[in-house]
């Protein structure tokens, strides 16, 4: 075949991006872009208290503008509970979270009616006017002290008790970290339709793929999927919290089919910060055990995880995740590690950005730097004693890291941030550092790849993206393995009636599981072209093939063990004595994603994945106050960082590639998250003379540790 | 109630509730979806669109108080031909992901561009904050305005 002019090694290269322009000119079409005439606008009612029983619903008549008021009673025998995923060795409860609340609600923010109107407005004015009767209960708001626990996993290996019995040095350590709004820049949002004589149910929804949200619209309103279609328009962000489909979304889909109008509901900003699944949440005391020379013999783990009022489908997940990754970088021989799921009266918590992995990391990172301050070794040195060499290896709790060089990225974060230890009277400075290792990939990914008439390539991917790139990293992968031109490629997503079923965008997977897809699909459609050409006995273009054989097609279904992403971050930050007021003066961050496919757009997500976790450190956290009212309800409650605040970040890849697919790619979509909050933890309490404080650092916290380490 | 106003050069007119929003009306009104609504609390920067050549937030406005006045929004920051610089130095630097919060972006700065023509980095860090975004951490957006503002400059020298 005759390769197109600007084809060549595509993989590697900093691409700009081919959705830009697009975006640039405004031509983009987000959910609440779509306007189908004549839809119904939804506006929820939902609970102002954390905990009540609700005696009645009451609907005045003469609403203006009202189609209809859906309570529990209406959806009775219609809808069934949102499913629970459960993960493995988990004792994991399965009552899932109710679409419409019946007789209690668990949460400030939990829809108990939907008002479909004229407008969104009427829609709202009619929801002030449902007249909901509650009975307020006391609210649990507590982890630790909550008495209903919906998972459990625990899980010892080795001789922990031993080894703690034995060890020359036990180290103890407590740490916390807060509750946190996922706070995509576009709010969630379905429409649906439903047709009648086809019996065919149309979902237009925001989120990270379409396949699950089939899975779940169909489970939920048990429904055959063949008769739902699913499409995923842009989509303004995610980080986690568009995964599952959440109640809202089967309450329109549910309206739709009731009344036979097209349904809206567009998620306001107070919405979103009340009732999208929050991240985060867990509280930790961890020990170390070690011997003579400082190596980690054991660990041992209680963790709590403050899950809210129900399980939503992933809500149990990301404690799995943190539990699983408690042996962090190092080769720790035994572990006894036990992470439960408490019930409290707050919205659920969900995957968001690192979805365990920053729990486990800061948990892990913050006690290797409490036992080197103890032992009075260098925490870079702690760290060298004990990490892992040889891999693949196999943890103690019974992961495989597939690859990784751990000491080359600590190496690489120490000589790119600089550290910095000094005080006068006016400053503090501390340098910290934080290491991690990720589990991405997993599960499958699916792909499937056409020769257009015109010779051009289509390529159908089962990966959904939400602003990172996919159209371009998956056209690089795809115009080198076909040995074409990046314009000859096209790429389509997110609808489920077109795309070959697929698994989603989240868990950093879409290089290594869609990528590897379209690896294989692409290569399979070449060889089938190759077969063409050979036919036809001479050398001929694509389109001639095209024209010789029409309709020439290859799908594949990529399938594999998780891959491990890993690497290490460094902070060095100042805090001002008079205020306590925090500075991080740089972040250096060293990622190991395996094979890059686009430097440019991996370092866009841990520069991005690196502003939420310096934003954890410095100003966000979701606060109840002692009734359980969200505080949080909007950008003046809950702040996100701004340019202005915004450090240098030093980035560096270190490549080891991954044996467990064809591109020889990990993950690189939450290293950001999960490695800075460690490094910023670590640099504060270097700072701080050793005075462990968790996130946010605020000045309020910080002002009183610095009279602690001052005493 | 009744309002006229231009936008991006063509002139629309339509019937308003008092209440209605000019983000609503530009965006379901006017049918010029470019311009996006993240917050309504005028925080979040997203539905920035210029009005007689001023950023403001158009989720902070009555649609009746727009009457009368021309508005520019993303679509209309360049002509169908070639992209202002402003939006080629974001695609250059990679200042934008999800691209939810970019028209809000491009809207606030190429005002403040045009207006403070030798910001310096720390000067368009501030007018930046302005503006949230939660998928690039910000460091792309700072180079592509700092890139761009110094192409225009560029270009005015060479008008000189």
């Amino acid at each position: 075949m005759e390769a197109g002019l600007s084809a060549g090694r595509l993989i590697g290269h900093p691409v700009r991006r081919r959705e830009d322009e697009r975006i640039l000119r405004g031509r983009t079409r987000y959910l609440d872009d779509i306007d189908p005439p004549g839809a119904a606008q939804v506006a929820f009612v939902r609970s102002p208290f954390a905990h009540a029983r609700i005696g009645g619903v009451g609907v005045p008549d003469g609403l203006e503008g009202v189609f209809a008021v859906l309570t529990a009673a209406d959806l009775e025998g219609r809808v069934r509970h949102l499913p629970v995923q459960g993960f493995e060795g988990g004792e994991v409860s399965t009552e899932g979270h109710p679409v419409l609340a019946g007789d209690e609600v668990r949460y400030a923010g939990q829809p108990v009616a939907a008002v479909l109107a004229e407008s969104r407005a009427l829609a709202e004015d009619a929801a002030e006017l449902i007249e909901v009767e509650y009975e307020p209960l006391e609210p649990v708001l507590d982890a630790r002290s909550s008495e209903v626990t919906m998972s459990r996993w625990h899980k010892v290996s080795g001789d922990v008790e031993g080894a703690f019995a034995s060890a020359a040095h036990v180290v103890r350590a407590s740490h916390g970290l807060p509750r946190l709004a996922p706070v995509p820049m576009e709010p969630r949002g379905t429409i649906a339709s439903y047709d009648d004589a086809d019996d065919l149910l149309t979902v237009w929804v925001s989120a990270q793929d379409s396949h699950r949200q089939l899975a779940g619209l169909a489970n939920v309103l048990d429904r055959p999927e063949e008769s739902i279609h699913v499409i995923v328009p842009d989509v303004g962000g995610a980080f986690g919290s568009k995964g599952a489909p959440g109640p809202e979304t089967m309450l329109v889909a549910i309206a739709a089919v009731m009344s036979g109008r097209t349904v809206k509901w567009a998620e306001d900003r107070e919405e979103n910060f009340v009732a999208s699944y929050q991240g985060r949440g867990m509280e930790a005391d961890v020990e170390l055990a070690l011997d003579d020379d400082a190596t980690i013999v054991a660990v041992r783990a209680r963790i709590w995880a403050d899950l809210g009022g129900y399980l939503m489908p992933t809500t149990a997940i990301p404690t799995h995740t943190t539990a699983m990754l408690m042996c962090g970088v190092y080769d720790i021989q035994a572990a006894d590690v036990e992470i439960v799921g408490k019930r409290t009266n707050k919205v659920p918590t969900g995957p968001y950005r690192g979805a365990g992995r920053p729990e486990a990391a800061y948990f892990v990172e913050c006690t290797v730097d409490v036992a080197a301050k103890e032992l009075g070794i260098d925490p870079l040195e702690l760290r060298r004693r004990n990490l892992i060499r040889e891999l693949p290896y196999e943890t103690a709790l019974g992961w495989t890291y597939d690859s990784g060089d751990y000491e080359r990225c600590l190496d690489l974060a120490a000589e790119l941030v600089e550290p910095e230890r000094r005080s006068d009277d006016e400053r503090v400075v501390g340098t910290g550092f934080g290491m991690y290792v990720e589990r991405a990939g997993g599960l499958f990914e699916t792909a499937d790849a056409e020769l257009l008439p015109d010779g051009r390539l289509l390529v159908r991917s089962g990966s959904s993206p939400h602003g990172q790139g996919h159209d371009t990293t998956f056209a690089q992968v795809a115009a080198e393995r076909f040995g074409v031109g990046l314009e000859d490629v096209e790429l389509r997503f997110g609808d489920s009636k077109e795309v070959p079923r697929g698994v989603g965008t989240f868990a950093s997977r879409s290089v290594a599981m869609g990528g590897s897809a379209v690896v294989q699909a692409v290569d399979a459609l070449k060889q089938k072209c190759e077969a063409v050409e050979a036919r036809l006995g001479r050398s001929v273009s694509l389109r001639e093939i095209a024209v010789a054989e029409p309709g020439l097609r290859a799908s594949a279904r990529f399938e594999s063990d998780l891959v491990f992403s890993s690497g290490a971050y460094g902070a060095v930050v100042e805090i001002e004595r008079a205020t306590g007021a925090l500075r991080v003066l740089r972040l250096a961050a060293v990622d190991d994603a395996g094979t890059i496919v686009n430097p440019l757009l991996a370092e866009g997500q841990v520069i991005g994945g690196s502003a939420q976790g310096l934003g954890q450190c410095l100003v966000e956290e979701a606060v109840y106050d002692e009734e359980g009212n969200p505080t949080f309800a909007s950008f003046v409650g809950y702040s996100l960082l701004t340019a202005a605040e915004m450090p240098p970040v030093l980035t560096a890849f270190v490549e080891t590639p991954s044996p467990l697919n064809p591109l020889g790619a990990k993950g690189i979509g939450e290293g950001g998250a999960i490695g800075t909050p460690g490094a910023v933890a670590n640099a504060v309490a270097d700072a701080l003379g050793g005075v462990r404080v968790d996130p946010p650092f605020t000045e309020d916290k910080l002002w009183r540790a610095l009279r602690e380490a001052g005493s | 109630m009744r309002i006229e106003v231009e936008i991006n050069g063509r002139a629309f007119e339509g019937e308003v509730e008092a209440r209605t929003l000019l983000s609503d009306f530009i965006r379901h009104g006017a049918g010029l979806t470019g311009t996006k609504v993240g917050c309504e609390q005028g925080v979040c920067g997203a539905c920035t669109v210029q009005l007689d050549g001023e950023a403001v937030r158009s989720c902070l406005m009555l649609a009746v108080q727009a009457n009368g006045r021309a508005i520019t929004t993303v679509e209309g920051l360049s002509a169908d031909g070639d992209m202002h610089p402003l939006q080629r130095a974001f695609h250059e630097s990679h200042a934008l992901q999800c691209g939810f919060c970019t028209p809000g972006f491009l809207m606030s700065m190429e005002a403040y561009i045009r207006e403070h023509p030798d910001a310096d980095e720390e000067e368009l860090r501030d007018a930046l904050a302005g503006n949230l975004c939660r998928c690039t951490g910000y460091l792309g957006i700072i180079e592509a305005v700092g890139r761009a503002a110094r192409e225009m400059r560029g270009a005015d020298v060479q008008r000189d």
